[in-house]
């Protein structure tokens, strides 16, 4: 058993070699509470370094924690289990950023983890390839964090959830063990054994390597922007067109306050709300997709807005412009087409009942649900913070809940006995994530 | 493999508390018709007049999702194994017992329990038979777009538990693209659901996970599946391109431009002749010997259902277009070089006569009469359907872009017909193996499936490895942006009994260890059963510890449907033993050796 932190870090720079093991930063160590272990961060510059890092720590049960690039929620808790105290490794896997191999003619990229999805859209980009419609400010984070943490923002309506990019993964298990999933368009030999892995946060394997499924960069684009009567109207016109089959790249709902704050006080009327839409894809597609929203936005009662409030909209989506950017909101849940409505009213009334408001828009539109974000403010607009944040949001989560809506982070409670147990099996002496 | 001691009569005395006198049975009648699905292996013996070799010792049918728990608590006390069934239309002997236990039949589960229009959803129960499931949905207005040939002899569970595919799933996807939410009994007794976007939740996608599992992690009772709105056009074209390579060429560009076709299906040289020689499309000629005649009636007859009728509404109709089969013919006679008409007849029929009986005898003359063959043929290139269905607007817009892409690609348009052919006859191939069979043949079909930039390599590989045993064709239909699956049809004749299961074991074992050689997947869409479980470690490798993993944790006991999957076969087998060897001959060592390791992934 290592004792002391020299010892651990003796042992780990015989894997990785002396440049790449490091004190942790104290924002690390504050999270550890007041006992201090030994902890370092390892930057592994490969699957075999990792490998050998899990069977050191398997051996002498550290702790091990993946760390990507830092953008990463805090995960909730699962409860309130006390992490031992022993010896700590961080993993930071941002020396594992290589694409490891491109394949035009599948549209399939295989990638290294500590890759982050930006840098991934950068190496893609001349070569007329993209990952997707993914909103960039979601692929911020690594590739190994996007694809262990799964949030509701990390989709979009054409191509999806970022997981159902997944063609393969390669990982090491808790002892040491490589595995690699086999990569085929579909199969049934089994279970989907990837999906073991992808959203366990870490705590089942430490994933090394990725095969994600590309796409090329679509021929046209189109931006519309429409007002409608109401909330409830723009959701009625997105399920519409959807149900005629239209495939945007990307759909924002806002109500009439959130259009405001975030499109410009002239915008709208404040009972109003607005569609701005996207679409991509061969021109003739592209153009058919912008005309079915259109009408069903016509149909609902809508008027179409100047080019200006799509094109701003897109520019910030983008990153392209910063400037009044709006603070990130309060809150987000996932509702299934039938109960946005409700979900949106039932979160209002929990507001004012708070003497709050709140103000939102729906996206990620995808046949399952859309993902509504709230921001929580004072009546007179001004945004909650602190504990009075706290104590609404709570209260509005639980509307939402009861109107129909999945809030971040839920688990499918019914198979919570079997997610441990699989967990147990695979990672007995708990080194993975502990606590995660 | 020993069948287990259990009693039958403590099995059923333990089983009638839970569904009654009238849906528990020990008859041996029952049993036998439970002991098999449509596994060739096992119909070859049954033709032969052998009884199935492994009984269930208990059949149950239970009528609620409350019955199945008990069943399996029941079994997990007494440790008697579970298989459970649905339309026993499987090809891999999933549901075929090998140590005995309790049959679990779902098929009296069959509600469709509501249709969320608003969110386009259904709540439906396993045993829901295919076809009347999907016109029931055709009624309301909706379509689950999901068409396998089996349709009217398969079940909703059946599909979810092999992971089965529909033959418009390019647009539609798989049937686990469309899962939504399970309600599973596991093997510790217990019913658990998932429900909502798999997008909002943390931890493994258990969606995911149980979909495909074959009944070895428990038995899935009820689904959530998304349907779509009943598509109001329907475009079918037939094409035909140069070769192969250029088919599949423009396959590949039309998914990779977005485009999602219902429908895409890329016959080769052989199966496009097969599909097309006059015999097989109507009467033959007196000239035709006994053993032609025996084929062709095979490949005619049966009862096949009416495909336009019940599961599928009628095509939208279309302005006629005249049949283009002259042009078929004449292009078939050309193959035999230039010549005057009645010389052209007499070479096809001595090209047809040749063909057939090096089919029916000695797999060294097909490979002699096939490679030349297949050359010619080559010259005259493939056949391609494709189909859209879909809302008008957009349907159509994107059929245009669709046929511009392949005439782009060099692809000549052979107009309607041989699209609404296809679909005439589209259910057929699942009603035609008992004649087969009973011609005295065996046939099977093998699914396999790779990326593209392996497709062609897979192609090759495991046709050539068929080829050493079989006659042997195939088709590529199920495209995805970054690959497609290819279907093998096989079939061959062998003097006796014991002479077809060696061919038949053979067959799978060079053409598994094929498909794995050169990257691709053993099973697109049928599934593993018995029959590719020794090929298990090959496809999956190190990853079988996931599997293994998952098992232990669904099913503790090892009672759920054993050694499928290439899971163990003994009920508390140690995780990590050895898979069992259904099929006698098939080593799995040996195949294992057939298969080098690869490094990384």
């Amino acid at each position: 058993v290592i004792a002391s932190a020299d010892e651990l870090r003796i042992a780990l720079e015989a894997v990785v070699g002396t440049m790449h093991v490091e004190r942790p930063p104290a924002a690390l160590l504050r999270r550890g509470g007041s006992a201090r272990p030994a902890a370092w961060v390892v930057h592994p510059g490969s699957a075999p370094e990792v490998a050998e890092l899990l069977a050191l720590a398997h051996r002498h049960r550290a702790a091990v924690i993946p760390l990507g690039s830092g953008t990463r929620a805090t995960p909730v808790r699962r409860s309130s289990v006390v992490v031992p105290v022993r010896p700590r490794i961080y993993l930071d896997s941002r020396r594992m950023c290589h694409v490891l191999h491109l394949d035009e003619t599948s549209l399939v990229v295989h990638v290294q983890v500590g890759l982050t999805g930006l840098a991934l859209e950068r190496i893609l980009a001349p070569r007329g390839l993209t990952l997707g419609d993914y909103p960039p400010s979601s692929l911020g984070s690594t590739i190994g964090g996007l694809l262990s943490v799964r949030t509701p923002g990390k989709s979009s309506t054409r191509h999806g959830f970022v997981e159902d990019a997944v063609l393969g993964v390669s990982a090491v298990l808790a002892d040491g063990r490589t595995v690699h999933t086999r990569v085929a368009p579909r199969r049934a030999s089994g279970p989907d054994l990837a999906r073991v892995l992808c959203g366990s946060e870490g705590t089942l394997a430490f994933l090394t390597a990725a095969v994600l499924r590309i796409h090329r960069r679509p021929e046209a684009r189109f931006l519309a922007s429409h007002a409608l009567p109401s909330f409830e109207d723009a959701l009625a016109a997105v399920r519409l067109a959807l149900r005629e089959e239209a495939a945007p790249a990307a759909l924002r709902v806002y109500d009439g306050a959130e259009a405001r704050a975030h499109l410009g006080e002239s915008v709208c009327g404040e009972a109003e709300a607005v569609l701005v839409v996207a679409t991509s894809g061969p021109t003739d597609l592209a153009a058919c997709d912008r005309d079915l929203v259109a009408s069903a936005t016509s149909a609902l009662g809508g008027r179409p807005l100047g080019p200006e409030v799509a094109e701003r909209w897109w520019r910030r989506r983008t990153g392209q412009e910063q400037a009044g950017t709006p603070a990130p909101p309060s809150m987000q849940v996932t509702a299934p087409p039938s109960r946005q409505a409700e979900v949106y009213r039932a979160v209002l009334a929990s507001c004012a009942e708070a003497r709050a408001s709140a103000r939102a828009h729906a996206s990620r539109f995808a046949a399952d649900g859309a993902v509504e974000f709230f921001t929580l403010t004072e009546p007179t607009g001004e945004v909650l913070t602190g504990e009075r944040l706290a104590e609404v949001r709570t209260a509005a989560e639980r509307a939402a809940a009861a109107a129909g809506a999945i809030l971040l982070g839920s688990e499918y409670a019914e198979f919570a006995d079997y997610a441990a147990d699989l967990e147990r099996r695979l990672d007995p002496e708990d080194i993975l994530n502990p606590g995660a | 493999m020993a069948r287990l001691a259990l009693d039958a009569e403590t099995l059923r005395r333990a089983l009638l508390p839970i569904v009654g006198e009238r849906r528990v049975s020990v008859r041996e009648s029952d049993l036998v018709s439970y002991a098999r699905d449509m596994w060739p292996r096992n119909l070859i013996g049954l033709h032969a007049g052998r009884r199935p070799g492994d009984l269930p010792h208990a059949v149950v049918w239970p009528e609620s999702e409350r019955e199945v728990a008990a069943i399996v608590k029941v079994a997990r006390s007494l440790g008697a194994p579970i298989i459970p069934y649905g339309g026993g239309s499987g090809v891999c002997g999933g549901a075929v017992p090998i140590l005995g236990g309790i049959t679990v039949d779902l098929k009296r589960m069959n509600e469709i329990r509501s249709i969320h229009r608003d969110d386009m959803l259904v709540d439906v129960e396993a045993g829901a038979n295919g076809e009347r499931f999907e016109r029931e949905l055709n009624r309301r207005g909706c379509t689950l777009g999901h068409f396998p040939s089996s349709i009217y002899c398969s079940t909703v569970g059946g599909w979810l538990a092999c992971r089965a595919a529909g033959q418009m799933s390019t647009k539609y996807g798989k049937i686990e693209d469309r899962v939504a939410g399970l309600s599973v009994v596991t093997g510790r007794g217990e019913l658990v659901r998932t429900d909502g976007p798999a997008r909002a939740h943390r931890g493994p996608g258990w969606n995911q996970l149980v979909v495909g599992s074959e009944g070895t992690l428990g038995i899935i009772t009820s689904a959530r599946l998304q349907v779509s709105p009943s598509p109001e056009v329907r475009i079918l074209r037939g094409f035909e391109v140069q070769d192969l390579a250029s088919g599949v060429e423009a396959i590949r560009r039309v998914l990779q431009r977005g485009l999602r076709p219902a429908v895409v299906r890329l016959y080769d040289e052989l199966d496009t002749l097969i599909n097309h020689l006059p015999i097989f499309a109507r009467k033959s000629a007196a000239a035709a010997s006994e053993d032609e005649e025996l084929l062709a009636r095979a490949f005619r007859t049966g009862p096949v259902p009416r495909a336009e009728r019940g599961a599928l509404p009628e095509i939208p109709p279309r302005e006629q277009i005249a049949p283009t089969a002259s042009g078929l013919t004449g292009r078939l006679l050309g193959l035999l070089g230039p010549s005057t008409p009645p010389a052209r007849r007499r070479l096809a029929g001595r090209l047809r006569r040749g063909a057939l009986s090096a089919v029916l005898a000695r797999p060294g003359l097909v490979n002699g009469l096939a490679a030349p063959l297949a050359e010619r043929l080559s010259r005259h290139g493939c056949r391609l359907i494709v189909g859209l269905e879909g809302s008008r607007i957009r349907t159509e817009i994107e059929a245009r872009l669709v046929l511009g892409e392949l005439e782009r690609a060099g692809a000549t348009d052979l107009g309607d017909e041989p699209g609404r052919q296809w679909l005439a006859h589209r259910y057929d191939v699942s009603y035609k193996m008992s004649p087969v069979f009973r011609a005295g043949l065996f046939v099977d079909t093998m699914e396999v499936a790779a990326t593209w930039e392996r497709l062609l390599d897979l192609h090759r590989a495991v046709k050539q490895a068929i080829a050493q045993h079989a006659v042997v064709m195939a088709h590529f239909s199920h495209a995805y942006p970054e690959g497609c699956s290819i279907y093998f049809t096989f079939f061959a004749r062998a003097t006796d009994t014991d002479q077809a299961l060696r061919a038949y074991d053979a067959i799978w074992r060079d053409g598994m260890a094929a498909a794995s050689r050169v990257g691709g997947t053993i099973s697109h869409h049928h599934g593993i059963g018995l029959l590719k479980g020794p090929a298990m470690s090959a496809e999956h490798r190190e990853a079988m510890v996931i599997l293994r993993a998952l098992k232990a944790t669904m099913d503790p006991d090892g009672i759920m449907n054993p050694g499928k999957l290439g899971l163990p076969a003994a009920p508390g087998a140690a995780p990590g033993s050895a898979a069992p060897d259904p099929a006698g001959d098939l080593a799995t060592a040996e195949l294992a050796a057939a298969i080098p390791a690869e490094a990384g992934s």
